[in-house]
């Protein structure tokens, strides 16, 4: 049985959450602030923590760089709309993916499901993702059972998606992971990259969405 | 015309002189691009010092048998020290030479001639002249330094006005953002805490069905509520990237899946488009919005359709509704927040257009509407854009 946190200052949106979680199998503790949030994951060593970044006195931002220098657990942001540049910083100080208050609950039961899932992938030599298969060892690809033709950037590009299937990616994580940091102007040579990547994957493969300001998300369709 | 009388005409003239000629050095071109070697508004000054300097000595000549010749240098130098106080530097001290050698000329003996006989007269001459000089020269620095520790003070208050604005603007835009984001806060957490306990009650029931409109409907009302006082605040800042028409489509659909599912949508004109540098968070919302109008006013079954062109760096967006047409003599109003057009259909903000027109603008582009010659409401978006080959 999976062990979730949820730090939130909102009663009734814990007990609510609570409810959620609880009918789908998971055991679930609760903080109303940061601090205890923080003593929480360090008491329960929960499987995935939901924290709200509009929190009282330690915000959601603090809990998360505190929590991520000791633990590696997957956290789950709920933040209110129009924060672009708010998520982007969770994300890139180590949250795993957010949803947007108001949610619906099966997009946050289906985000908490990826998040916890990324772990597996990451060790094996092959990732697959619906008819998308990826060879790291020989940088191979295929779609449907065909051999997928794709440039070295190409395959970096999709690897770093593939592997976080589901989960978003910011432009700057991509940037890092497939670059290295080291084109001039970066936001134009992604867009095209995949755009090229859209064309290959075509109607069958995953879906590359966008999400502006923040990344991309691969889907399986 | 009595001497004092006319003394006193010239000197006033002299005064207001200055002024005078400024203005009208200002206005004519001419004197401005031909540099003369004396500022326009002092050759007034240089005339009427050589005119108060006649006036003085043929006053002094004439009482000279009464007063002898020291009167006149002291009535000179009171002359030099009462101008000084007004005029600029050049003409006082034309003045004070001139002074002096007309004292020399007509006063000191033997008269009609510059040349000095006694020693003691010399001397007097020397002194005289000496004084002269310095006081026009001491009075003039004293008024530049003057002059130049008002212009100084006016900057250092027009600073201080100008930083204490800043503040003011700065600390109301941080009151109004923290205003936002908590009022945000306080209207989401109830609707994200109702719209997470209907999908636990699940769909089954009609009642929850209900509820479930009017959550969403409650929530499009508050977003839109937000995004316009959002539109009308300077914080509002478009931040363009390089990003794909489809992308911006997807995002402007995504949210309205469920409204657009009783329409056909018809996209055209964005295959090879080229990447396009916008917001396109910003273009979504305004798209968005449009669609969302256009399910509303178009019956069920008819088709949206959307038209993009890019030509001289300018993006083109058409959205077509097959509706009955904007109302007549609404096309003046339609963008105007709280505008309801007569007739429309119940549970409407009059926020939407105002929204998209708001964002518009702040991206530097533009929108306008009207009915489509072969019917049906048609909205029209100019966005300036730089573009980037994406093959």
């Amino acid at each position: 049985m999976s062990k979730a946190l949820i730090i939130d200052d909102e009663q009734q949106m814990r007990r609510l959450l609570r409810m959620v979680l609880e009918s789908r199998g998971y055991e679930v503790c609760e903080a109303a602030d940061g601090q205890l949030g923080l003593q929480d994951a360090a008491f329960h060593r929960p499987d995935v923590v939901l924290l709200d970044l509009g929190l009282p006195g330690m915000n959601g931002i603090e809990v998360l760089k505190r929590l991520r220098e000791w633990s590696d657990v997957p956290v789950l942001i709920l933040s209110v709309r129009d924060q672009e540049t708010i998520k982007v910083e969770a994300l890139e100080n180590g949250a795993d993916d957010y949803v947007t208050k108001p949610f619906g609950t099966a997009e946050l039961l289906a985000r908490l499901t990826v998040i916890q899932r990324r772990r597996f992938t990451r060790q094996s030599a092959e990732i697959v993702v619906g008819p998308l298969k990826l060879d790291l060892l020989h940088h191979g690809a295929s779609l449907n059972g065909a051999p997928l033709k794709l440039t070295p950037t190409e395959f970096a590009l999709l690897k770093v998606l593939a592997e976080y299937s589901g989960r978003i990616v910011t432009q700057n994580q991509i940037m890092k992971l497939v670059w290295a940091g080291q084109t001039s102007d970066p936001s134009e040579g992604l867009r095209v990259h995949i755009n090229h990547l859209r064309k290959k994957l075509g109607e069958t493969g995953p879906r590359i969405v966008n999400e502006p300001g923040i990344g991309y998300r691969l889907e399986e369709v | 015309m009595p001497a004092a009388v006319y003394w006193r005409v010239m000197f006033l003239q002299g005064r207001c002189l200055k002024p005078r000629y400024v203005m009208s050095s200002a206005k004519s071109p001419s004197s401005q691009s031909s540099p003369l070697p004396i500022p326009l508004a002092e050759v007034g000054q240089y005339s009427c010092g050589l005119t108060l300097v006649f006036v003085l000595a043929s006053t002094c000549w004439v009482l000279l048998p009464y007063t002898g010749d020291l009167f006149a240098a002291l009535v000179f130098l009171m002359a030099i020290v009462v101008v000084g106080t007004w005029w600029n530097r050049g003409p006082v001290l034309m003045m004070a030479v001139v002074s002096a050698l007309v004292w020399n000329y007509f006063f000191i003996p033997p008269q009609y001639t510059l040349h000095i006989e006694k020693p003691q007269d010399v001397v007097m001459f020397s002194l005289f002249f000496i004084v002269a000089l310095s006081m026009g020269h001491l009075i003039t620095r004293l008024r530049a330094r003057e002059a130049t520790l008002a212009q100084h003070h006016q900057e250092r208050e027009h600073l201080l006005a100008e930083k204490h604005r800043a503040e003011l603007l700065a600390e109301s835009e941080r009151l109004h953002r923290t205003l936002l984001d908590s009022v945000s806060h306080e209207l989401k957490t109830p609707i994200a805490i109702i719209r997470t306990a209907l999908d636990g009650l699940g769909q089954g029931n009609p009642y929850a069905i209900e509820i479930n409109t009017a959550t969403r409907r409650l929530q499009r009302i508050v977003e839109s509520f937000l995004e316009m006082t959002r539109a009308e605040s300077e914080a509002l800042e478009p931040q363009p990237d390089w990003c794909e028409i489809g992308d911006v489509l997807h995002t402007a659909t995504a949210p309205i899946q469920q409204e657009l599912a009783a329409h056909k949508l018809q996209i055209t004109g964005t295959e090879n488009m080229p990447l396009l540098r916008l917001d396109s968070r910003l273009l979504a919302q305004v798209l968005g919005n449009l669609l969302h109008n256009a399910t509303r006013y178009a019956p069920a079954g008819t088709a949206i359709e959307i038209h993009a062109t890019l030509a001289n760096g300018t993006l083109e967006l058409r959205v077509r509704d097959h509706g009955p047409g904007l109302p007549l003599g609404s096309e003046d109003h339609l963008f105007e927040k709280f505008y309801r057009a007569p007739d429309s259909p119940a549970g409407g903000t009059g926020l939407g257009l105002a929204i998209a027109r708001g964002l518009m603008l702040a991206m530097k582009g533009d929108i306008e509407a009207h009915t489509h010659p072969e019917g049906g409401a048609e909205f029209v978006l100019h966005l300036p854009v730089k573009t980037r080959s994406a093959a």
